[in-house]
């Protein structure tokens, strides 16, 4: 053997497979990071995100719509008639029955305390655009209740998907451009950009 | 619904120079304050402006007061310059920027002679104290994006939805459209309006001024922007007419 020679250096049979297998699950992580990515970028993540956010009482759509047969623009009417942003009923609203009613569920005695301690409740989010896309509700009510003679309170479901049946309020539209655009496109509505970016 | 043509008429025989369209332009769109650094770096956005002219020497001195604002010309120069259609023309005859599509490279405000476009070359920063006087109808700008006047489009929207939702029509009265700076003008030097309306305001001041004898002219004509804002010259007490 003459010195300086290239040898190929022996590879312990330990190593090669700690090796292999880092390989492997590297590849595995960037598979899913690129399928996650992916399909948040088109619609929405494809796993992790289908629970809506935790919010600070555990509000249940189910017994108020299901069970009593309340329609969503009794409650939600303040973003629906007219406001631009935040259709959650002011805490007044919710005291408007349960100053009466659910005297022993602890959800309920919540609301009383944040109403007589004078505090707001800090709802979570579930829907959000950005700054630039406005959106308003009353032009889009209307236009789907008058197009599938429908009544008002029966269009929501349209975007906002089943809430009734749903645990935990979650966004089940995408909400991006494209989603917008393709049913402005479906219903004759303007694609100006002026419709909704100003 | 029928098409409209916004346009608007600024009488410079009204106009005392007060700045209050400014002021009103600065509170309704979301402007940044500018500080004494941005006019000495030039960078003062400012979506509509009173220039002011001095004429003749002291004691005979007089001062000459023009709003500028964005011309929103048919024409209009910046349009073919923007290589990602940030700007264009919609069909309502307004010169519309896009914010979410610029892309901040300048060529607009380059390119227009009025000098109405307007860079971010900062973030916008407002005291504490003004945040909660933020419009929630615009856009806060954020840094390297072109902006520029609207006509308040906000407004538009918001009364063209209105109409269409509870089922009235638009029209120069009590259900008139107008911008922040038309609203503030308290000479109604500004008069804003449909110039496809044959009704409207404007289209009436257009037809009589634009008449040989009237007073009406376009800021830099000879550039054939053709702009949807008509200046109608100042009278004069000797002279016949005069700008």
């Amino acid at each position: 053997m003459i010195p300086g020679d290239f040898r190929v250096p022996k590879i312990s049979p330990k190593i090669l497979l700690i090796s292999c297998l880092g390989t492997l699950i590297t590849l595995v992580i960037l598979i899913i990071a690129v399928l996650f990515v992916g399909s948040a970028w088109w619609t929405q993540p494809l796993f992790g995100f289908d629970e809506g956010p935790d919010q600070p009482i555990a509000f249940k759509h189910s017994p108020h719509v299901k069970d009593l047969g309340m329609k969503c623009t009794y409650c939600h009417r303040f973003g629906t008639e007219g406001a631009a942003a935040a259709a959650i009923p002011p805490v007044e609203f919710c005291m408007s029955c349960h100053r009466v009613v659910g005297d022993d569920n602890k959800e309920i005695k919540k609301i009383r305390d944040a109403y007589n301690g004078g505090k707001p409740i800090d709802w979570v989010r579930v829907h959000r655009l950005p700054d630039h896309a406005k959106f308003y509700h009353p032009p889009h009510i209307k236009k789907l209740s008058e197009k599938n003679n429908i009544e008002a309170s029966e269009v929501c479901s349209t975007c906002h998907g089943d809430v009734a049946s749903m645990n935990k309020v979650k966004q089940v539209s995408p909400m991006k451009m494209g989603w917008c655009v393709d049913c402005h496109r479906a219903n004759g509505a303007s694609t100006d950009c002026t419709t909704c970016h100003y | 619904m029928k098409q409209s043509k916004w346009g608007m008429v600024v009488d410079l025989d009204k106009c005392t120079g007060c700045q209050g369209c400014v002021v009103a332009c600065q509170a309704e769109n979301n402007i940044p304050s500018n500080e004494k650094s941005d006019y000495d770096e030039d960078r003062v956005i400012q979506w509509i402006r009173v220039e002011r002219y001095w004429e003749g020497t002291f004691p005979d001195v007089k001062a000459r007061f023009i709003p500028i604002m964005c011309q929103h010309c048919d024409e209009a120069p910046c349009e073919p310059v923007c290589p990602v259609y940030a700007t264009y023309h919609n069909s309502e005859g307004l010169n519309v920027q896009v914010y979410n599509r610029c892309i901040g490279t300048r060529f607009c405000a380059n390119n227009c002679p009025y000098q109405v476009r307007f860079f971010n070359f900062w973030e916008a920063e407002w005291p504490d104290s003004l945040k909660n006087q933020l419009n929630p109808d615009v856009t806060v700008r954020s840094r390297g994006i072109m902006e520029k006047c609207t006509f308040c489009i906000q407004r538009i929207r918001r009364t063209k939805r209105d109409a269409n939702v509870n089922g009235f029509e638009i029209d120069d009265g009590s259900r008139a459209i107008n911008p922040a700076c038309v609203n503030a003008c308290p000479t109604e030097a500004l008069v804003f309006g449909d110039m496809n309306d044959s009704n409207s305001k404007v289209s009436k001041i257009k037809e009589k001024e634009s008449k040989k004898s009237g007073r009406g002219y376009h800021l830099m004509e000879h550039y054939g922007t053709s702009p949807n804002v008509i200046y109608l010259k100042k009278i004069e007490k000797n002279k016949s007419h005069s700008n």
